[in-house]
């Protein structure tokens, strides 16, 4: 069944035309252009993002060959998300953060509110460690549980030779040159989970806590791609484990906040690689909810562009400047956009933004995941 | 004085390249199980800020294998940089366990050191070798890493002070061009020769004329540094020490090196993170005799044991299906 649904995506994706008008203000949706020119912007400024051309055999011709998808590797996800479920003693936790610098115009268009601000993590301090083997065994078989276990634990004393199947357990590999491996422990640094330097980055009153969150540092790799069909970006996520070991899919969703785990957020074929499958935010309502951050957003920026048009006829040069170091990081191309302000109507946000906004979306539907790298903006 | 203590490298395989290694099993290597060069990478040592604390945690020492491993070249962002590795497929799991380690890992690291000795080439310094099993009916795949480095007999040592931030030793504007060096080229291993207004790059291979004209006290090396805790340089440093002390031992009783962890411009009130310190060690005896090598990586629970990796639950068309709503 599952196949049949992706083989009819597929077909669908195939057919569906490819937008050629740029209309990210009316609804939210993006050209190829517009997301190649999104993802320089973002890749110039946050250089963590790369672009990557996959599988040649699965590029899309509508997209540059050597821009098919944007890349960030090892993002760290420090919390599951399911420690931070929300409760009535946070309802007033919430603080306004400032986005960018307000008091040149003063309005406050651009403030974000954070919710459970001060919370202490609860489930997920060294008190209350067992989370892990809570994690719902989707699949129920018996073999599966046997091999998730394993996938949490790889290869260790503890996992008994007959619970692993077929493949006999590798227990029994001698182990190798121990003696020699001895004598150098000396300077080998000790394992995190043993003991932090008590000095640098974290000092002794930080180890406690630092201990409980450490062993369950999770990093993943974050795609985006283009999505003909929606005609909006796309988020994949591949996670791993402290020990660099694939996290399975009910692993992920525990990043996942409680609302979009396996009904906007599935495992899915990667749409660059012949095999790949990762984790996916389902892009059907990505459009309309971009198309409300922009217009929330654009009415800001319109209305500093007014302001910053008033004051460059006034003569206060220092207004100018700083207005255009806060909204004009995307000048970078050149080009069409460089047109000098006081020519143009207030054109508002500029498509370079894009995912810029699309991130801070993505980071509330993975509140975890530090996906949003851009919050020096 | 402490002896210095090196984070080691710990691997971090991409699922993309359990994905190519079933299309290399199946399609090109077959039945064989020579050895494939194959490349990973690693990058700076990177930490992040606990939003929810405050601190900052250090992420893992991490050697990445992706999806073009068997790729000759691939092009790497600044500030990463390729480690050439070794690749062993088995074709049964009783050829993994039995397969001689040792000598496989003797063998890498005697090319190693020969490199060193004769050719004065710091390319193999960070060469990795990788075993690995694939049950591809299961999608399990058994690995082993391994990141030879040679143990230095006597040890390095570090004084009480520990390692410090290179910004107490180095200007901003040295930091700064150095930066901007590596950012132009990424080495590995690289020399820094400090002036009055800024810093030089060269390749270690250029010892000898970089430095002819430099005080001994003002000689620095430095690396890509991996590692992003506080007082553990990266695992790479052990080779480049060996190198030095193998090459260069007139100079190498006392080695000023700097820990590279910087991969963008600090921005305004933070830190430089990279580290710098000043090892010692009492000259060898014998400089260009072998010292002998370690480096088989453990596996979680702290055993030199295999690891696995269980695509099943992502690769399994079955279990997928399971998962699809």
């Amino acid at each position: 069944m599952h196949a049949i649904q992706q083989q009819y995506w597929a077909v669908r994706d195939y057919l569906s035309p490819v937008l050629k008008e740029s209309k990210f203000k009316e609804h939210g949706r993006i050209t190829p252009e517009e997301f190649v020119a999104a993802g320089d912007f973002l890749a110039y400024k946050f250089p963590v993002w790369t672009w990557e051309k996959g599988d040649i055999s699965k590029a899309r011709d509508y997209l540059p060959t050597d821009k098919q998808y944007l890349v960030t590797r090892g993002v760290p996800c420090l919390r599951r998300a399911t420690s931070l479920a929300y409760t009535d003693a946070d309802e007033d936790a919430e603080r306004l953060l400032s986005f960018g610098d307000t008091s040149a115009t003063g309005n406050e268009a651009d403030e974000w509110v954070e919710t459970h601000a001060g919370r202490k993590p609860t489930l997920d301090s060294a008190a209350n460690p067992g989370e892990i083997d809570d994690i719902p065994d989707l699949d129920g078989d018996h073999e599966s549980d046997v091999a998730s276990a394993i996938g949490n634990l790889s290869i260790s004393a503890s996992t008994t030779g007959a619970t692993v199947g077929d493949t006999p357990d590798l227990d029994d590999i001698p182990d190798m040159e121990e003696e020699d491996l001895e004598e150098e422990d000396e300077a080998i640094a000790a394992p995190k989970a043993k003991g932090i330097p008590s000095s640098g980055v974290l000092d002794v009153s930080q180890v406690e806590v630092a201990k409980g969150n450490l062993l369950q540092v999770r990093t993943y790799d974050v795609m985006i791609t283009y999505d003909k069909y929606y005609q909006t970006p796309r988020i994949w996520l591949i996670g791993y484990d402290e020990n660099g070991t694939p996290l399975t899919p009910p692993q992920i969703f525990q990043d996942v906040s409680a609302d979009h785990a396996l009904k906007t957020v599935t495992i899915e074929a990667f749409p660059h690689s012949a095999t790949l499958q990762a984790a996916s935010v389902h892009p059907c309502k990505h459009a309309s909810v971009m198309k409300k951050v922009i217009e929330r957003m654009n009415a800001g920026v319109v209305e500093e562009q007014l302001a910053q048009r008033k004051y460059a006829g006034g003569a206060s040069p220092k207004d100018t400047k700083e207005n255009k170091k806060k909204w004009g990081f995307g000048r970078k191309s050149g080009g069409k956009d460089d047109k000098p302000v006081e020519d143009e109507e207030a054109d508002g946000m500029r498509v370079d933004f894009y995912l810029v906004v699309f991130l801070k979306f993505i980071a509330s539907i993975v509140p975890t995941i530090e996906v949003d790298s851009t919050t020096a903006f | 004085m402490p002896v210095v203590q090196f984070t080691p490298f710990s691997s971090l395989v991409q699922p993309a390249f359990w994905h190519d290694l079933t299309r290399m099993k199946i399609d090109v290597l077959q039945l064989s199980d020579e050895e494939v060069p194959v490349i990973g990478s690693y990058t700076t040592g990177r930490s992040i800020t606990d939003r929810e604390t405050g601190q900052e945690i250090p992420l893992g020492c991490n050697l990445a294998v992706g999806g073009e491993a068997f790729q000759k070249s691939s092009q790497l962002p600044a500030f990463s940089v390729a480690a050439s590795g070794i690749f062993k497929n088995y074709n049964t799991i009783e050829d993994f366990k039995a397969s001689d380690k040792t000598a496989f890992f003797n063998q890498a690291s005697e090319k190693i050191w020969d490199s060193i000795v004769t050719k004065k080439d710091t390319s193999l310094l960070n060469q990795f070798l990788l075993i690995t099993f694939a049950d591809l009916k299961k999608y399990r795949y058994y690995y082993w890493f391994s990141f030879p480095a040679f143990a230095s007999k006597p040890s390095w040592e570090i004084s009480e002070n520990g390692w410090k931030a290179a910004a107490e030793e180095l200007s901003p504007k040295q930091l700064t061009s150095v930066y901007n060096q590596l950012h132009e080229q990424t080495r590995p291993f690289f020399l820094v020769r400090l002036s009055e207004d800024g810093a030089e790059v060269a390749g270690v291979e250029e010892y000898d004329e970089f430095f002819a004209n430099v005080a001994p006290a003002s000689r620095t090396v430095g690396f890509i540094d991996p590692s992003a805790m506080a007082e553990n340089p990266g695992w790479p440093l052990r080779n480049l020490l060996a190198y030095l002390r193998a090459t260069h031992a007139a100079d190498s009783s006392s080695v000023r090196v700097l820990c590279w962890r910087d991969s963008e411009l600090p921005s305004a009130g933070k830190p430089w993170r990279s580290r710098f310190a000043i090892v010692t060690s009492p000259a060898a005896a014998d400089p260009t005799a072998k010292p002998s090598a370690v480096g088989w990586e453990k596996n979680p629970a702290g055993k030199l044991a295999p690891r696995m990796a269980d695509l099943a639950p992502m690769m399994d068309p079955t279990r997928l299906a399971d998962q699809a709503v």
